[in-house]
Formats: structure tokens, sequence, C-alpha cells
């Protein structure tokens, strides 16, 4: 036996490297608890030593007079318990409390700060102070510019500059320059608390000046100074920012510590599994995009689902019990289920045969069809809501303007009326029926056309055989549809936000937006809301995915399917006919009425009259700097979601295709789940966790939309390079490395280049949804992160409806253009 | 049972022509098979047939009855056909018996009709006890056969089968030829079979046609076409066989690249020529014409397959494994052809040549 061929030797020489990294995984593991430990322990150790936040809290609750005796007696030996520091803590903060009070009129409360401010000790300066202010602040716009300035100048010291700079920033008075100026009088830890508070007190979005400061403050924030700032905040409700804020580091250090233990227990499992101890580029992406689904989809959903069963720590129905008793949920619940339904059934039903005439039979201009209708697919749906609303207006709609000349009725309003329930369900089908016929229509390409030809030749016409083999066979994938249709409608915001609000029909959608709306108790409710969306969407995923994949007839044949094409013969100018028409209705209407419209001076009127046509709705919008600031917004973060969303694409079809690697199933279970969850419910999510409170804070920032439109669409850009790498045989790349070309060689010159069709529709199909998104930009926006889809729903909701179209319509249009460009970067291989 | 009446048949997809001018007729209760390779029409013709494609040009008659051409068109389920795919097509959906019930369903037969039909089919096929399984329960065979059943179950005049046994392996491919063959001789039915197999269609044929680029080369019993080939492609396509050129001179063709070694001829062609020789047909004797060295030999047990260098060209012997004792390499031997096939040279042969290649 030839020494090198010894198995023990090899096995020898493996030996070191599973030694090292064993003992690697081990360190990093260690390394992350002890990390989670010390954060823990960081926690911990805040509120037991400085201050008993809790208590605090219930105490200035108590003194504020707006809870009842009963509960205040309840918390006055926490009163009495309080030690010397607390006591002096509070009586500060319950100076800020007052000011509030007395600022509502409260009159229990401005006792009580009179009574603080006589007997108010050492604190007694700054007590008064701050009464005082409160005097400036009520007055506020009031007071002259030389009084301000006496007060400003005024000589009782630091204290008092404090407390009127608190004013001043207060989002009440519009004083921020002030503010500022102010604030530069100040040095050190006292600026450092001025500038925190202007930041928590304007919800974050101080003037930029300020917000540079704050960010490197938020590090600092453990110092004293900064937890006092922090808790007065507390008192003023702002619970979660300054709890946020007091908390962030040792989140942080939890947060990664658990990360790492996680991933190294991954890790672990993964190399067992495999067999192997040699740690490997591809484990490495595996890890990084599992924690980046972990941290952004499945924990947020998971907080989510807790919270709403838990809503104080403990198990508990009565937020449900509340949210799905109240007559207004009730009524958005059934709306919801009735629209999706609806939608559902008539999508559905006009799916299925238009996608058997244009892919099956010899009708006119099948590909134009086919075309015209997957176009919708890449319309935002607001914007068709918005053109329906044109259409189907009670009073001005065209549609109803024109029923009225021709069936000669009366000028009521009516007969068509979007704003109800039964208009949303029409828009909503207009809107999504193109997600059955896109699926449906796939189906039926790949059916083994013999197994309908069986059928003819066993006897059986056209029609039976469509009744008796096709659509059985079809089933699944109808059923398929019909679901992806049904829970798409039911979580949409565009089309409900626009059309429901003001007919007053509410969705669950619209319900969660605006409980979100209502800040820090909304939430809870909006959670309890979101639950319901979360498991109806899961329910769905798991029946069309697990289920009905198994129960799949279609067979693709080994040989190339040609579809058998039905012969339409006297059938077929009536059924062009009317599929222009259907085409001509859904498609070209409302494409039309958004074009005209954006050039109406008046809404009413028709754009032909002399007096009604004008292009400065185009040109006012277009001229403004928000508008471009938006598309700008808009452009980039979809830019960068489809570039990073493609690198995860890439490296997962790699995963997919080309490795045997054990748990590359997990991430790729993530991404479908992810793109299956409703958008509201992905943002909601994101809200509740990533504002500090688990130690990443990337609340109103652009981050936060990055990494929703990631979670939502990574999945249809991962489906398009996976299938195109499951093209290429893997021999064509084996070819090459035998050839000697190295790996990344054979990536750029062989897998790239055959992929790269793909890789640029991934892109597009990532980047279009994003470009446009609103449903989860409504709730994740913040002033400097306002993207084009929000923009013109403000437009519409607040300023002009002609203006807004004119914004749709460019917002199609680069839709438009973006598709062309992938038509042509792909050769015509791809487009939406 | 019917007759099958194809005249001037001309099929094309746009610019490319498909068939070209078939004109045939299939008798009652026979057995006619469509050989060609891959691509040569074969589909096409039978989906003509069966009423799936419209002839571009031309008539078909089944029975008396005109079907296709001119303004006529009998659509398939009109046409009273038992047809078998490629691939089975038996749907998934439906048990065994639904499926094989499906064209008497169709026909509105009663019930009790119905379910003597379909077992008398199944027992046929040899699938009786499976009636009630999905067509995912059972094996390729199996499946082969439910759709063999259902095209015969409706007692059609006439039964297409699109290389039906392709799918299947080997030993199952054997049985099931010679299933299908007894099926035909028990009910009499006429049957267009389309394979590509040529040793299927020898087995089972009254009748071959061999197709090439939608043009009939020849048509016959299996008899006529591998020992009398109308042309170099039909030699070439049934059977082994070596292509040498070759001139007639006096009785005898010279041929070309054998050191200018003859062998005898008293055909009726003259000057250059195409002689097509199958190695079965070639024996080591003594009285040989040819001369040559024996310069590989690979024993299969049953025969033995020889490489024999005459003159400049190899020619390949396949003798009985018997004589593989006598033998050995580097041997002098002579050769005696048995019989050769001779053709004018007219270029085919290039041809053919050229995509075998
Ligand atoms: N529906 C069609 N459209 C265009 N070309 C076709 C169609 N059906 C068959 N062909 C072409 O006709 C030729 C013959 O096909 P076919 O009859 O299926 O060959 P085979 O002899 O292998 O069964 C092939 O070149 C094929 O590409
Ligand atoms: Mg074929």
């Amino acid at each position: 036996m030839k020494r090198s061929t010894d198995p023990r030797r090899n096995i020898l020489k493996r030996e070191p490297a599973k030694l090292v990294t064993r003992i690697g995984l081990a360190v990093i593991f260690l390394l992350g608890a002890l990390m989670a430990y010390m954060g823990i322990r960081g926690q911990n150790e805040f509120s037991a030593s400085g201050f008993s936040s809790e208590r605090a809290y219930q105490a200035i609750y108590a003194l504020s007079g707006q809870v009842s005796d009963a509960w205040k007696n309840s918390v006055q030996p926490d009163l009495n318990a309080l030690t010397e520091q607390e006591r002096a803590l509070l009586d500060s903060t319950m100076a800020d409390l007052l000011r509030d009070a007395w600022e509502n009129q409260n009159a229990g409360a401005g006792e009580e700060a009179a009574r603080l401010a006589a007997e108010g000790g050492e604190r007694k300066g700054e007590i008064t102070g701050k009464l005082l202010y409160t005097t400036y602040l009520v007055n506020g716009p009031k007071v002259s510019t030389s009084d301000r300035k006496e007060l400003l100048g005024a000589k009782d010291g630091k204290a008092l500059r404090l407390q009127l700079l608190q004013c001043m920033i207060d989002e009440s008075l519009p004083l921020p320059k002030e503010a500022a100026s102010l604030a530069e009088g100040l040095t050190g830890k006292e600026r450092q608390a001025m500038l925190l508070q202007a930041f928590f007190v304007s919800g974050g979005s101080a003037g930029s000046d300020l917000t540079d400061n704050v960010n490197s403050l938020k590090k600092s924030v453990r110092g004293k100074e900064h937890q006092l700032t922090a808790f007065r905040m507390i008192a003023r409700s702002e619970v979660s920012w300054g709890w946020q804020l007091l908390v962030s580091n040792s989140s942080t250090a939890v947060l990664l510590g658990i990360i790492l233990m996680l991933d190294m227990v991954l890790l672990t499992l993964l190399m067992m599994a495999e067999k192997t101890w040699i740690v490997d580029f591809k484990w490495i992406m595996i890890l990084l995009i599992v924690d980046f689904l972990l941290l952004f989809q499945l924990f947020p959903s998971v907080y989510m689902l807790i919270r709403a069963f838990f809503p104080e720590g403990t198990f508990s129905l009565s937020t449900m019990q509340r949210l799905y008793t109240y007559s207004m949920n009730l009524e958005a619940l059934k709306n919801t289920l009735i629209a999706a339904f609806a939608t559902m059934i008539l999508g559905t039903a006009i799916a299925f045969p238009l996608a058997w005439l244009v892919g099956r039979t010899d009708l006119y201009g099948k590909k134009f069809f086919r075309s015209l209708f997957i176009l919708t697919y890449m319309v935002p749906p607001y914007v068709g809501a918005m053109a329906w609303l044109r259409l189907m207006n009670p009073n001005v709609g065209t549609i109803n303007q024109w029923l009225r000349v021709i069936f000669r009725l009366s000028d009521a309003p009516g007969p068509l009326n979007a704003y109800t329930l039964p208009g949303m369900i029409w828009v909503l089908t207009t809107f999504y029926y193109p997600y059955a016929f896109i699926t449906i229509s796939r189906a039926m390409e790949k059916m083994d056309p013999s197994l309908e030809e069986a059928s003819r030749i066993s006897g059986a016409s056209p029609v039976k055989t469509l009744l008796t083999v096709t659509l059985p066979m079809m089933t699944p994938s109808l059923i398929a549809g019909a679901l992806l249709v049904f829970i798409s409608a039911a979580s949409c915001y565009g089309i409900p936000s626009i059309i429901g609000i003001p007919g007053n029909v509410n969705t669950v959608t619209t319900r969660i937006v605006e409980y979100v709306g209502q800040g820090q108790t909304g939430m809870n409710d909006a959670t309890g809301l979101a639950v319901f969306l979360m498991v109806v969407a899961l329910l769905i995923l798991f029946v069309s995915d697990v289920l009905l994949a198994k129960r799949q007839y279609i067979t693709v044949s080994g040989k190339s399917v040609r579809p058998a094409i039905v012969e339409l013969r006297s059938w077929r100018i009536p059924m062009t006919i009317l599929v222009s028409l259907f085409a001509v209705i859904v498609v070209v209407l409302p494409f039309v009425t958004i074009l005209t419209t954006s050039f109406k001076v008046d809404i009413g009127k028709s754009v032909f009259d002399a007096s009604n046509f004008t292009t400065t709705n185009w040109t006012s919008v277009f001229a403004r700097a928000e508008t471009i600031g938006c598309l700008k917004n808009s452009l980039i973060f979809a830019a960068v979601s489809a570039t990073v969303g493609l690198v995860i694409a890439c490296v997962m079809s790699y995963l997919l295709q080309r490795t045997r690697v054990r748990g590359r199933s997990i991430p790729n279970f993530l991404i479908t789940l992810g793109s299956g969850t409703p958008s509201v419910v992905i943002a909601l999510g994101l809200i509740m966790t990533m504002r500090g409170n688990f130690g990443i804070n990337i609340y109103n920032t652009a981050y936060i939309l990055i990494a929703a439109y990631l979670v939502k669409y990574l999945m249809m850009g991962m489906r398009t390079v996976v299938s195109a790498m499951s093209q290429i045989h893997v021999s064509l790349e084996e070819c090459s490395q035998v050839s000697g070309a190295s790996w990344l060689t054979t990536m750029r010159r062989i897998t790239g280049p055959l992929i790269f069709p793909s890789i640029a529709a991934g892109w597009f199909l990532i980047f279009i949804p994003s470009f446009y998104e609103l449903s989860m930009t409504t709730l994740l926006y913040s002033s400097t992160t306002k993207t084009i889809g929000l923009q013109l729903y403000e437009y519409w909701t607040l300023t002009s409806q002609p203006m807004s179209c004119a914004m749709a319509f460019g917002i199609l249009l680069i839709v438009v253009f973006l598709n062309f460009i992938l038509n042509r970067l792909t050769r015509g291989e791809f487009s939406i | 049972m019917a007759t099958v009446t194809i005249q001037h048949v001309t099929k094309s997809f746009g610019d490319n022509v498909v068939l070209r001018e078939f004109n045939e007729t299939f008798q009652e209760g026979e057995f006619v098979t469509l050989l060609g390779p891959s691509g040569c029409g074969k589909t096409t013709m039978l989906r003509i047939i069966a009423g799936f494609e419209r002839p571009t040009t031309g008539e078909l008659y089944i029975g008396d009855q005109l079907v296709s051409g001119g303004k006529t068109f009998i659509p398939p389920e009109k046409r009273n056909i038992g047809m078998v795919f490629q691939s089975y097509a038996v749907w998934p959906h439906m048990n065994v018996f639904d499926n094989v019930a499906y064209p008497l369903t169709i026909k509105k037969t009663p019930k009790n009709t119905i379910r003597e039909q379909v077992e008398r089919v199944l027992d046929i096929v040899h699938l009786s006890q499976y009636a009630q399984r999905l067509p995912n329960q059972l094996s390729g065979g199996q499946q082969q056969r439910v759709a063999l059943a259902r095209a015969l179950v409706a007692a059609p005049e006439l039964l297409l089968l699109d290389e039906p046994l392709s799918n299947l392996d080997a030993k199952l491919r054997e049985s099931m030829r010679f299933e299908i063959k007894e099926i035909q001789k028990k009910t009499g039915i006429t049957v267009v079979y389309v394979t590509h197999d040529q040793a299927e269609a020898m087995a089972m044929s009254d009748r071959i046609f061999v197709i090439n680029r939608g043009v009939v080369q020849q048509s016959g019993t299996p008899d006529e076409i591998y020992n009398h080939p109308a042309n170099q492609f039909v030699a070439d396509f049934l059977g082994k066989v070596d292509f040498f050129k070759g001139e007639v001179r006096d009785g005898r063709i010279y041929l070309e690249g054998m050191g200018g070694q003859s062998i005898a001829y008293d055909g009726p062609r003259t000057g250059r020529v195409d002689v097509a020789i199958r190695p079965e047909n070639i024996i080591f004797s003594a009285e040989g014409e040819l001369k040559g060295v024996l310069e590989t030999q690979y024993y299969l047990g049953d025969v033995d397959d020889c490489r024999v260098r005459v003159g400049d060209s190899l020619m390949r012997v396949i003798t009985n494994g018997y004589e593989h004792r006598f033998l050995h390499e580097g041997q002098e031997i002579r050769l005696a052809i048995r019989e050769s096939m001779v053709f004018e040279d007219d270029g085919l042969l290039e041809d053919i040549l050229k995509i075998r290649t």
C-alpha cells in the first residue's frame, strides 16, 4: 500500500483543522454568551441601582391628577418608599409633568405645582424656573420679541436658560432656530442633555443641525444627566423613546451576543451534518443571510405575535377581545374578508378563461393581450385605484357621465359609486386578476398537451375536454392562483386607503395604519389586528406551498411541449372582440383616465373643453424640490434594495442549485415566508422591534425601509435567478473547471454571462415594486425618507387630484421605461 | 375495420416542409409502421390522421369518408380512432377504471355496458386487478397498458400508436411488442404504428414505410425493406451496413481503396456505384474473392465482430461466435460476400454519411 493513500494519514492531516475550528466555534460562542450576559446584567443593574423606573412612572402618573384616587392610593406606598435621590429626581420630573398638566388646564395639577414650587428645597430654583417657562410656553406665540429677549437675557442662571430652551424646542413652538442658537450658549453636559431632549421631543426629527449631535449623544446615554432627561421624557409619556435610549447599549450587547451564539450553534450543526470542519466562505454567506432574515423578518413577526397575546408581559386575551368586539374593527374584518373573497372568485373567474383563450386557442393578437394583461402586474395598485375613482366617482366619474347620457338618467349621483365595498372589490379585481392569470397561464403552458388530445381522440369535444380534463388537472394551480389573489387583496393597503377611507369602507390594513398613527397605545391594537392578517397569510402559504405542491399534476414531458391550439372557428372573432373589450376597460381606460386627468383644470369637465386643458399640473409637480427629493429617495432605496437583494439571490441560488450544503433550505424557507407576509405586518413588526428597544435603532432611517423592501421582495429576485441557474447544467461549469479555470473565472466567464439576463430581471423585479411601494413606506417613513409613492398618496388625499395624476403617470412612465431597459438588456428574454 | 387513404398530403409549418406528397393506402386489418429518424415527420403524419393537424394540401380518407382535405375537416373526436401517445397521457386525476371508461362515458354508454367493456379490455392488457389504482401508483409499463386499453375500449376501427414503447426499459419493450401484436391479431384492427426503432418495426409490421425528411423512401414488408432496400438511406437505416464506392467493369465491381480488388456482379448497373454490404453477409472462406488481414475482433459470445483490413479499407465482418477460436489478430484471411446491395452513385450516400457523423 502506498503511503500517500493511507486513509489514516488523511485523517491525521485534517485533525488540526478540525480542532482549530471547534475551538474557534466554542470561543465565539462563549464570547456571545458573555456579551449577552453582560448586556442583561447591565440592564438589571441599571434598573436596580439608580432609579426604579416602574415605580417612578407610576408615581408621576399618580401625581398628574389624571388617574383615579384609588389608583393614586395604591401607589402611595411606592411613593413613600422612594429614596432621597429618587425623590429629587421625581420632583424635577414632576415639574415637567405639572407643566404639561398646566398647559392642559388641569387645575389640580396647577395646585400641586404651586405646592411643589413653594417647598422645592434645594431644587427650588430649577422648579421655579420650570413653572416660569410654563407661563412663557403657554403664551409662547403671544410673547413679544422684546419680552422674549429680556427673558433670554435674564441673569438668573443656567437653569432658566435650560428650561427656556426646552420650551423652545417643544414641537408646539416654531422656534428651532432660536433653540439651536441657545444651545450654542450652553456647554458640556447641559448642552448634551438639551440636544437629547430636543431629539426626544421632536420624535427623532429635530432640525438636522441638532440631529447630528444627537446621534453621538445616544451613545453616552448612560450618563446621569441623560438618564434624567430620558426619565423626563418617560414622564411625558414618550415612554418608548426614553426607554429605548436608556437601555439601548446593553440591548445591543444582548442582541449581538444572542446572534453570535445562534450562529455558532447553527454552524456547528451544519458542519456536523456535512462532516467537514473547514470553515468555508459559503458558511459565512449562509450565516449572514440567515442573520439578516432572523433579525429583520422572523424576530419582528414573532415579537408581534407575542405582544398580541402577552400585551403586558403576561398572557391575556383582553387586547384581542377588545379589538375584535369593537364594531369598527368587526366591520373592517368583515369588509376585508368579503372583499378578498369576492376578488378571489371574480379574479379567478376572469383569469382562467383569459389564460385559456390567450394560451391555448387561436385568438387573434394573443401575444399582445398576454403582455397587456401582465403589464397590469407592474402598475402600483394605488394608481389603479385613482383611475377608477376618476371613472366611477358618483358625481363626476367619467363612466357615470357616459351612463347617464346613454340611459338618459337624471343628473343625480350614480349609477356607479367607487366609494363602496363593491367599488373596491372591482378595483381590487382589476388589479389582482393578473396574479391568477400568470399562475394559471404558467401551469397551462407546462401541461402535457397529449393529455387533452387523448380526450379529444376518445370522442370528447373541445369544451368537454376543457371541463373534464383541463380544468380538473389545473385545479391545484387554480387554487394556488386564487389563494394568491385572496391574500394579496386582503393585505392590500394602497387601494383601500384611496377608495375605502374616503368612502368609509375600512379594512384591516387601513385600521392597522390608523392605529399605528395613534402612537404608543395604538401600537398594541395594531398588533392585534396584524396578527389576524399574518395568520391568514401563513395559512395560505402553507396550503399552497405544502399541500397543493404535492398534488401538482402538471407533468412536464421530456419532449418539447408545444401546447395544442384549439381552433375557435366561428367563435374566433366574437372572442377576440370580447377580450379586446375587457382589455380596453381594465387596462386602457384607467391609463387614459390618469393621463387626461393630469391635464385638466376642472376634473369634472372633459379635457377637450377649450379652457380645461393645462400643463401646469405637470410643471408644478415636477418643478417642486420636494417631488424631486422623493423621487431621488425612491430611486436610491429601490436601487440599494435591489442590489443587496440580488447579491443574496445569487448566493442563494448558488447554494440551492450547486451545493448539497445542508441547511441551505433554511434561508430559502425564510425568504418564502417573508414574501408571503403581508406588507403592513412586516412594517409593523419592524417598527416595534427596530427602534432601539432591542439594540438596533434604524427607526426613521432609510435602512428600515430597505430592510422592509428586502424582506418583502427578495423572493421575486431569488426565484428568477434560481430558475436560471437550474437551467444551466452543472456540467457546463465542470467542463470549464476541468479546462483549468478557477471557480471565479468559471463564474465570470461561463455562469455569469449565461444567467446575466435573469440577474438583470431579478434586479428589476426587486427594484420596481420597491420603487413605488406604499403600504410599508406609509408606516416606516420619516420626514427625510419620504418616497414618491407616499408623496403621490399625499397629493391625492391632500392637494390636487390632477396633480397627483401627473405624478402617477410619471411613475408609470418610469416603470414602463425600466421595463423597456430590462427587455433590451436581456435581449427580449425578460420583461415583467 | 377501416382503410386509410392518403392522397398527395403535404404538410408545412411556416416555411418548414415537414411532409412532402404522401400518397399511400393502408389496408384493412394491416399493421403499418412509419419508420424513420427522429424529426422526419412521422408524428406529424400520425397527427394528421388523428385530426390534430390539418394537411397543408391533399386529402385523407378513413374508410370511404373524406376526413381532411379541401374544406372538409372532421375533428378528432368524430373520427372513431384509438390512439396511444408517447407520453401515455394517462389522466392523473382519474383512476385506471375511469381512464379506460372515458371514451365510453363520453358516448353515454349505459353503465353496465361500460363496466363489461372496461373489464374486457383491462383483461386483455392484464390490468384487471389495478382498476381502482391511480396512475401515479402504476409503473411505466402499466401506465402504457392503461393507455392501450383506453385506446381499444370503444372498439375503434383504427389504432394509432406514437412510439408507445420508447419510454420503457428494454425487457419490457420486447414483451410489449409481442402483446400489442397479439391484440392486433385478435381484434383485426388496422394499426398505424410510429417508431424510430427498426427492430420494433421489423418484429411487428405487415408493412413498413421508411420515411426520411418528410418523404417516403420505401414501403414494403420487413423482408423487402431489409433485403431489397430502395436506396442507400433505407439500407443504412435498417440493420448494420458498410458502404463502399466502386465501379462496374466487365461484370465485376472494382472497389475503391481495396488495392484494385473486385467482387463479382451480375446486376444491371454500370459505371460508378455505391455498394452496401451487411457485416453478417460476409463470411471467412478460403475461396473468398477478397484478401485481407484480420485487424481486431470483439468477441461477444454469440457473435464475433471483426474488422478486416482490405487494401486501405476496413471491412466489418460479423461472424458466428463459434469461429472465434480459429481466428487470431494479424491473420491473413479471405472474405466471400454472400450478398451485396448495389446503388447508383447519385450523391445520396454523401448526404447520409454527412448526417451520420
Ligand atoms: N406544431 C409545429 N410547429 C412547427 N414545427 C413543427 C410542429 N410540429 C412538428 N414540427 C416540426 O416538424 C418536424 C417533424 O416533426 P415530427 O413529426 O414530430 O417528427 P418525428 O418523426 O420525430 O415524430 C420537426 O422538425 C418539427 O420541429
Ligand atoms: Mg415523434
